[in-house]
């Protein structure tokens, strides 16, 4: 049982404000996830909104529109690099913590600045990915039954 | 700092950072290569670190920039390093047999999803044993459920999907129960870390006692339900019967030891006997322990299937390890501990060479398998062993292990459990021996069958001799452990 | 009795932790048995955060230059993002079996399916 559901039929309201709304969401997401050492949000919350809007993009236009952007090869690609990121960032970070080596350490900032907070943004941006393609890929497996 | 202190982190990250890259190569030999070298690095590592151990002692690991209580850290004595050796050099032989027989099971599309999963398993179950912050263990409890439901789904069969949803369900509800003990730890001390909660729970114990019993029980139930201790263990037999030969033999020799060693570390190390001792905790846990020794091996008899006898066997050998815990003496944890490293090596072993009969020859009942010694001689020989180590033969890892027992139990002024010990010995020879003696003797069950027909090439089989030769090693030199796990106990408090 | 209605966060989470896990064991229906997973771990984030609740205090964010009189403590409701995260994940695993299951048993009642067996 391969489709769960019949594809809509192609409406011309959802197009047209889908075409204006998806990407504010997804800006939206990505000031969340940028801003999550100094206000809340973060990694996951930005990540849960970047993957609505990935499922909005599914639900409005159909798979036809997607075949090119969001295979399962790609995002699985995008998925393993951005762990292999996040863990290769946070063995450096434990075992330089751990064995008490004075080694480089990512300048820590001034608190309110963007770049600011060491290794929290680039995780934050890692986790992000991470928990978007997560989300998206679930909403995948329950709609249509397979990836 | 000497190098050894980093590398329990260093295995961790070493399996879970190859279980992330197995999913980029899309093909079985890669997984299998990247699977099976980060196994044996992390094996590598922890012998050294149990070297290291050993000749220096127990210490802190601090996990990045913080101490503790503001960070998390690692404490690692000799116990925890012993674990560490047994928990990869099971995990390497399973995976070293899994490459000869995991294709059969599982279809081609999901091999390196298992060797994903696999790694994901073991890496945090090690995660359990290291580590010493409440929250941390907590997270590798799910992260170790999740990956051990999906080892046993991965075979795409019905009754899998079956057995999966049962063993999910039930334990989520263990993990649940563990968080609302972390809760209770947390709103009592305000710490999370073992050692600070101790001792603040050592101060305030006269007036808060109800609220530490409350806690005791939580931790008891939840992680009884994770790791089979008796009224609970329900999800067991049908998650170990119908996983794949690989996973059976990991689910049960490793998952459900984890759990136990973290129920160790929190009785001695979180509350301490100074107040585990005045609460009625321990002696349920012993009755629960014996009733399970006794109705895991009742059960067993009953069973007509080979896996899903040898899956009710193992609620019996843990019934052991809880009746170790709960005579509440020195010995009885080290005689505890010792049965931990017997039955990971005898049930893997035997979970193993069922595995192989069940493939080779298709046949799942005990009654279909009568003279298999013919066709399979070296395959049933390693079950025999594994069968004869836990009724108790001497010379081997089982009949130690129950020596250890009994001499806790008349150490501790106990007599009386001796008959619990001897009477479930019995009880196991019951079932095993009948597979064994229908498979070798009776000229009726022997005509007709060729010698070495359906037998395994001796080269494949080389996982399941080094299991067995562990059993043997342990049981001819028991004691050199023993003294090992007798000199580790004082740094777990 | 005064003690339970101070401290109301506590007891409503508590009782809420009672009512998931008996929805938890009682219920045969597989999506109940998820739902009474899912109140029974948010019970227990609720009770964690309460903990670290002062009244009084307030969010610990630094919103212009001058300091609040106090924070609220910070690190149980760190702890429970992480848990909430594990709750979710469970919860879409346990979703994607009961799928599965419902494809190849065609019911999702727990003892039927029990009583249904099949090699």
């Amino acid at each position: 049982m391969n489709k769960i559901h019949k594809e809509a039929e192609k409406s011309d309201i959802l197009t047209e404000v889908g075409k204006l709304i998806i990407p504010f969401i997804q800006v939206f997401a990505i000031y969340v996830i940028l801003n999550g050492h100094l206000s809340p949000g973060g990694g996951f919350a930005g990540g849960t909104i970047l993957g609505a809007s990935m499922i909005l993009h599914r639900l409005i236009f159909g798979w036809d529109h997607l075949i090119s952007r969001l295979t399962y090869d790609r995002v699985m690609k995008w998925m393993c690099a951005s762990l292999l990121i996040y863990g290769a960032l946070k063995g450096y970070s434990f075992l330089t913590g751990g064995m008490h080596l004075q080694v480089w350490d990512v300048p820590l900032g001034s608190p309110g600045n963007l770049f600011s907070g060491g290794f929290i943004l680039p995780l934050n941006i890692a986790v992000g990915i991470i928990v978007s393609i997560t989300v998206y890929v679930f909403f995948k497996l329950f709609y249509e039954g397979t990836i | 700092m000497p190098m050894y202190n980093s590398y329990p982190l260093i295995i961790i990250l070493v399996l879970f950072i190859s279980a992330f890259a197995i999913p980029i190569f899309k093909s079985i030999k890669m997984a299998r290569i990247i699977g099976i070298s980060a196994a044996a690095i992390s094996f590598v590592l922890s012998i050294l670190t149990l070297m290291g151990v050993k000749a220096d002692g127990a210490y802190y690991f601090r996990v990045g920039h913080f101490d503790a209580p503001w960070g998390i850290e690692f404490h690692i004595g000799i116990i925890e390093g012993l674990m560490g050796v047994l928990f990869m050099t099971v995990s390497l032989a399973v995976l070293w047999f899994s490459v000869y027989s995991i294709g059969h099971d599982l279809s081609k599309k999901k091999v390196p999803l298992f060797y994903t999963l696999v790694n994901l398993l073991v890496g945090s179950l090690l995660g359990i044993v290291f580590s010493d912050d409440l929250f941390n263990c907590f997270v590798f409890i799910e992260i170790s459920s999740i990956a051990s439901c999906g080892i046993v789904v991965v075979k795409d069969k019905k009754e899998n999907i079956k057995a999966a949803l049962k063993y999910l369900i039930l334990s989520s509800l263990g993990s649940g129960l563990v968080l609302m003990g972390i809760a209770l730890v947390y709103s009592l001390t305000g710490h999370l870390n073992m050692p600070h909660a101790h001792d603040v729970f050592v101060s305030i114990y006269p007036e808060h006692s109800r609220n530490m019993l409350i806690a005791v029980g939580l931790f008891t139930v939840g992680l009884g339900v994770k790791s089979a201790m008796f009224p609970l263990h329900t999800w067991l037999p049908d998650a170990h019967t119908y996983a794949p030969a690989s996973s059976s033999a990991l689910l049960s020799a490793l998952v459900l030891k984890a759990y136990v060693i973290l129920y160790i570390k929190i009785i001695y190390r979180l509350f301490g006997m100074s107040i585990v001792g005045d609460l009625p905790v321990l002696s349920i846990v012993l009755l629960l322990g014996s009733v399970g020794m006794i109705a895991g091996s009742v059960l067993a008899i009953l069973q007509k299937n080979l896996k899903r006898m040898v899956a009710y066997s193992s609620v019996a050998q843990m019934g052991y390890v809880f009746f170790g815990i709960g005579l509440g003496t020195t010995m009885g944890l080290a005689a505890a501990i010792f049965q931990i490293f017997n039955h990971a090596f005898t049930k893997s072993a035997l979970f193993l060479s069922a595995g192989s009969i069940i493939e080779k020859t298709g046949k799942k009942n005990i009654s279909d398998l009568k003279g298999i010694g013919k066709e399979m001689p070296f395959t049933l020989a390693i079950f025999t062993i594994g069968g004869m180590s836990l009724v108790g033969i001497p010379l081997l890892s089982g009949f130690n292990s129950k020596w250890n027992f009994a001499v806790a139990v008349i150490e501790g002024h106990r007599v009386e459990l001796l008959a619990v010990v001897l009477i479930s010995s019995l009880l196991n020879a019951l079932y095993y021996f009948p597979v064994i003696i229908n498979g070798y003797f009776g000229e009726e069950s022997l005509e007709g069958k060729v010698y070495r027909n359906t037998e395994r090439p001796l080269k494949e089989l080389l996982p399941i001799i080094v299991l067995v030769l562990g059993v043997i090693y342990f049981g001819v030199s028991g004691g050199g452990l023993l003294s090992l796990i007798e000199a580790g106990i004082p740094a777990i408090k | 009795m005064g003690h339970l209605l101070i401290n109301y966060y506590e007891t409503g989470a508590i009782i809420l932790f009672g009512v998931g896990f008996v929805t938890l064991l009682a219920h045969g229906n597989l999506i109940k048995k998820i739902i009474g997973m899912n109140i029974m771990d948010t019970a227990v984030f609720l009770f964690f955060i309460a903990k670290g609740y002062i009244a009084g205090n307030e969010a610990p964010i630094i919103r212009s230059a001058k300091a609040a009189n106090g924070y609220v403590n910070p690190v149980p409701t760190a702890l429970m993002l992480t848990g909430i995260v594990v709750a979710v994940s469970i919860t879409a695993f346990a979703l994607a079996l009961t799928i599965r299951v419902y494809e190849k048993y065609g019911t999702i009642d727990l003892n039927e399916i029990i009583k249904m067996g099949g090699e």
